[in-house]
């Protein structure tokens, strides 16, 4: 591995890109300077609009509608690339350097068969035949690990899942073995578990074929394992770069800082905030003057306001760009201590009881009559119990169920089998008018904060809907409850007569909180509450949901995928696999003495912003994709990418049985040694 | 596939026995008798009477309406008394005319459509897109009939270029095709007006093509620009032109009355616009079941043209 003194494949210095809006000049990049070498792994890290992608972007020119290179240089093994004419440009591009998109269902497409994309740069660069390309496609379809590759060359991209997908894009970026590989995001849009295996893919291609790297995300716990160097990112400029475990162990900036502390850990004192950063980004049309960081720093002094600090060190192996730097990472503690959080659950209090709970949806086939001849099994008979006051945590892998169950459990799904029950009553047994005050009680907080609120409603209507709807109070008792209710999850009541539109992802977030509040319900169901936010925005409605919980004591159940943000928010977590609840336990129990190889396998692959232990990470924990929901495994579900299963599983469903109080596992051979006998009666969840 | 394809099929020949029986039955409604049509000056109670009773309009609305629906399912469309000929007849002179006008028409409507939409995407907010924007909702806006006599007026009377009207030597489908010269002005003014909603929608549907990042992906491989549009902007753009080509098909034999009346072309067309003013009531039913037939198959084609187009769409 070359170090930054050393020649590097791509050397890149002073680069500025600017895009031309109709009014105003964004200035993206700001004199940007780094060099990769082969086989080396370059991290470019921050929050979103920084600046990241369009450094990317501007590597091969291919810059959104009036972007351009304003100045610097970028060289490629010593070829000028800014002013390089078009032409030999695109023998660059997919050739010398390819690229890898986030989002691979958009980046595919959808009317063309993945072997043709793959083999289109090949014919392209190499001039080869039709059929030789082909063969080429095959060869590196197969070497991204696609399975099968010969049969799936006329496969179009909606027929793939989403891990394959990427396995298809990154074949496409490797097909002319080019020298420089920029991954844009490429495993945000990824499952954990499926995100691991292309995080390993990746790395194992780079050593093989000897590429320079260029690794782009927002995630410090994807660039730890992962890369040689990293550079931090923040409007348009790096404030700081150094090797990667020098960034870890004493970071200078206080925005890297803060970027690592605000991501919860997996064993992040839940009684504590989580570390957050005030505020927006700066807009960068034009960037405000001195350094850009300073408007949120908590370390700002005049200085800062007025003058830019220059990007400089000890040394020149560790420079950063501030005045008044930090030393090391945040202490989590020191953070402001929640109110002591006691949300333990009192024996036989079961608010909300889901029993049984069976939901799936029918496919259906036939020439003239639709008959039913499959179903996709969405939830297939799951217990579980919420106490008054508790925080339930659902996760797994999208497509396990996790979702519908929530909708189950609001009440916006019908249980095909099984009951749900809210405070001792059947909520599907009540008659109308019953159903819409049980309604009541049960609300919903959705992920996406940008289509689940009315574009032509203003945030004083959205909120007074849900009290109209249920006839609560008189206007002005409405009125009043809106403004407790805004000051709750801190808005500004001058919020109330403005469009979703006018707000950023946070506080739109914040609104349909809002929402979800005015009726005091007593569960509230949280799907994916953060996971479209920003890192630094994350947190901030992080700790608001934890802080409401303490302070209204209101039950929840909060889906996620990502492991942490459920941890940090959960009493008890409840693991799903293919419709099946296959490990429910305290906080403590999931995430630190699972029983169930799933559960181990998830938690082993979230990655961890800490280079040293993600570098000694053992072999990716859990291969493959989900099996189909339409046709589940026999026997244990997991058991078809589970290392430690038997004939046994295949033929019999394992039972939940108890591994201790309060925490139970369906597992033939677990982890663990189960407390007690197996009881029929454990799979109905008197888990308690 | 073919279940859907069936299924469909059925379900549209259903809702095509409807349309008949809807159709007789508004025209019942609308006033006016057959009888006195087709009696004229000697229209009086008793040989109305005697008129109905023979062609069987004296039975119960419901019987008449079975009839009808059983006689046009067996390619009868009853008798024009106004022109002394079956109505299948006359339609059977004229449809291949009028298909030939429409087919025509609507060819030339998308060769010029498509690539100026995908023109306009992709050099959008240029001086050339505002000029084509601006062109294309004039005669967006602009009757067929006026459209017409401004190409007569420019092309024929002033500057010679074609024949102001389709001579009597264009009688049969197959003098229209070899006459280009004598077609050019109404194949011209009938694609003129879908050119303009066709290339609007082709512009914006380019619009959201380009914004994928498959476009992006496709750039990024190194394929020059006029790939880049052929390979993977072009199909990708087109799959929704194929409902709205789909539903326009009923919509054309309508522009095609005044066309056809305007440059006196003997299709299906004038033969309505003639039978309007006749009140010949067999012709004008007839005409309306043509154009909800043409609705439904138009629908049929342009859903399956799509499943067809589009890998994602699986009809079952």
């Amino acid at each position: 591995m070359t170090g930054m003194g050393t020649t590097g494949v791509l050397e890149v210095t002073n680069l500025s890109t600017q895009i031309r809006l109709s009014r105003s000049v964004v200035e993206a990049v700001g004199n940007v300077d780094f060099a990769i070498g082969a086989g080396e792994t370059l991290g470019l890290v921050g929050e979103s609009g920084c600046g990241k992608s369009m450094t990317g972007l501007s590597l091969i020119r291919l810059l959104p509608n009036g972007g351009h290179i304003v100045g610097g240089s970028i060289k490629l093994r010593g070829l000028e690339l800014v002013d390089l004419a078009e032409d030999d440009l695109r023998a660059v591009r997919g050739n010398e350097i390819a690229i890898i998109f986030q989002d691979s269902q958009s980046s595919l497409n959808p009317t063309m068969p993945i072997g043709r994309q793959v083999a289109e740069p090949v014919r392209l660069h190499r001039g080869v035949s039709k059929s030789e390309a082909r063969e080429r496609a095959l060869e590196v379809l197969e070497l991204v690990g696609l399975p099968h590759p010969r049969e799936r060359l006329d496969d179009f991209p909606h027929q793939l899942s989403g891990g394959l997908r990427q396995r298809v894009m990154i074949a496409i970026a490797l097909a002319c073995e080019p020298k420089v590989l920029v991954a844009d995001e490429p495993t945000t849009a990824l499952d954990v578990t499926i995100q691991a295996q292309i995080l390993a893919l990746l790395d194992d291609l780079e050593e093989r074929l000897g590429m320079a790297t260029l690794l782009i995300t927002h995630d410090m716990g994807v660039v730890a394992g992962r890369t040689d160097r990293i550079n931090v990112m923040y409007a348009g400029r790096i404030v700081e770069t150094a090797k990667t475990e020098r960034i870890f162990a004493g970071m200078r900036h206080p925005y890297t800082q803060a970027l690592l502390g605000s991501i919860p850990s997996l064993d992040q004192d839940r009684s504590k905030a989580l570390y957050t950063i005030p505020g927006l980004p700066p807009d960068l049309a034009p960037p405000p003057p001195g350094c850009r960081f300073a408007a949120r720093c908590p370390r700002a002094t005049e200085q800062c306001q007025v003058e830019e600090p220059p990007l400089t060190g000890e040394d020149a192996d560790h420079l950063f760009a501030c005045w008044h730097p930090v030393d090391g990472p945040v202490e989590r503690s020191v953070t402001i201590p929640h109110a002591t959080a006691t949300n333990g659950r009192a024996e036989g209090d079961r608010l909300l009881q889901v029993n049984g709970a069976v939901r799936e949806f029918p496919v259906t086939a036939g020439v003239i009559l639709r008959r039913q001849v499959d179903s996709v099994k969405a939830v297939s008979g799951i217990s579980v119990e919420v106490g008054s006051g508790e925080t339930l945590g659902l996760v797994g892998e999208s497509g396990c169920g996790k979702t519908t169950l929530g909708k189950l459990v609001v009440g916006a799904e019908k249980p095909d089998a099984g009951t749900v029950e809210l405070a001792g009553k059947r909520v599907f047994d009540l008659r109308r008018g019953a159903l819409r005050r049980a309604r009541r009680d049960l609300q919903m907080m959705f992920q996406d904060p940008y289509s689940s609120l009315d574009p032509r409603m203003r945030v004083h209507a959205i909120l007074r809907e849900p009290l109209q709807i249920q006839r609560v109070g008189t206007r002005r008792e409405q009125d009043e409850k809106i403004t407790n209710v805004m000051r709750e999850v801190g808005l500004p009541l001058t919020a109330l007569e403005r469009y979703p539109h006018e707000f950023s992802g946070g506080q739109r977030q914040r609104i349909g909180l809002a929402r979800a509040l005015m009726l005091d319900p007593q569960v509230i169901v949280a799907d994916e509450p953060v996971s479209a936010l920003d890192v630094s925005i994350r947190s901030q409605i992080l700790n608001l949901m934890r802080r409401l919980q303490v302070e209204r004591g209101t039950a929840s159940i909060v889906i996620s995928h990502d492991l942490a943000v459920v941890r940090y928010l959960s009493d008890r977590i409840g693991v799903m696999y293919l419709g099946k609840l296959v490990e429910l336990g305290s906080s403590d129990d999931v995430y630190h003495h699972p029983a169930h190889p799933y559960t181990e396998a998830l938690i082993a692959a979230i990655p961890v912003p800490d280079p040293t232990v993600e570098k000694h990470k053992g072999a990716v924990a859990i291969r493959g994709d989900l099996p189909s929901p339409r046709n589940p495994p026999s026997g244990c579900r997991f058991r078809t990418r589970c290392p430690r299963a038997q004939e046994l599983c295949a033929q019999v469903e394992p039972l939940l049985r108890p591994f201790g109080p309060g925490h139970v596992a369906a597992c033939h051979f677990p982890l663990q040694e189960p407390v007690g006998t197996a009881e029929p009666e454990a799979a109905h969840g008197s888990a308690g | 596939m073919t279940g859907y394809i069936v299924r469909r099929c059925i379900a549209a020949v259903i809702i095509a026995l409807g349309v008949a029986a809807v159709v007789y039955l508004l025209l019942n409604f609308t006033g006016g008798s057959p009888a006195a049509a087709a009696l004229g000056n000697h229209y009086n109670k008793i040989t109305a009477a005697l008129w109905n009773k023979q062609h069987g309009y004296d039975k119960p609305l419901v019987v008449q309406i079975v009839d009808y629906v059983w006689n046009a399912i067996h390619l009868n469309f009853g008798y024009s008394y106004k022109q002394g000929q079956s109505v299948a007849a006359l339609l059977n002179e004229d449809a291949g005319r009028t298909a030939y006008l429409s087919g025509a028409a609507l060819v030339l409507a998308l060769l010029i459509a498509m690539p100026l939409g995908i023109a306009q995407a992709v050099k959008r907010n240029s001086i050339g897109d505002y000029v084509a924007t601006g062109v294309a909702f004039t005669l967006y806006s602009m009757p067929a009939f006026f459209l017409g006599l401004i190409l007569i007026q420019f092309l024929a009377l002033d500057l010679h270029v074609f024949p102001a009207f389709v001579g009597d030597n264009v009688t049969t489908t197959w003098q229209a095709v070899t006459h280009p010269l004598e077609m050019a002005l109404p194949i011209v003014t009938l694609a003129a007006l879908t050119v303009a909603s066709f290339s609007r929608y082709m512009r914006s549907s380019a619009l959201d093509a380009l914004a994928q990042d498959y476009i992006r992906l496709a750039r990024a491989k190194g394929l020059r620009e006029r790939a880049v549009l052929t390979r993977h902007l072009l199909r990708n753009a087109s799959l929704p032109m194929i409902t709205l080509v789909g539903l326009s098909i009923p919509g054309l034999l309508a522009g095609n009355i005044i066309t056809e009346s305007l440059f006196n072309y003997p299709g299906l067309g004038l033969l309505f616009y003639d039978a309007l003013q006749n009140l010949d009531y067999p012709i004008l039913l007839a005409y309306t079941l043509i154009g909800g037939i043409l609705t439904v198959t138009g629908n049929l084609i342009a859903d399956i043209a799509v499943a067809v187009a589009d890998p994602r769409i699986r009809l079952d």
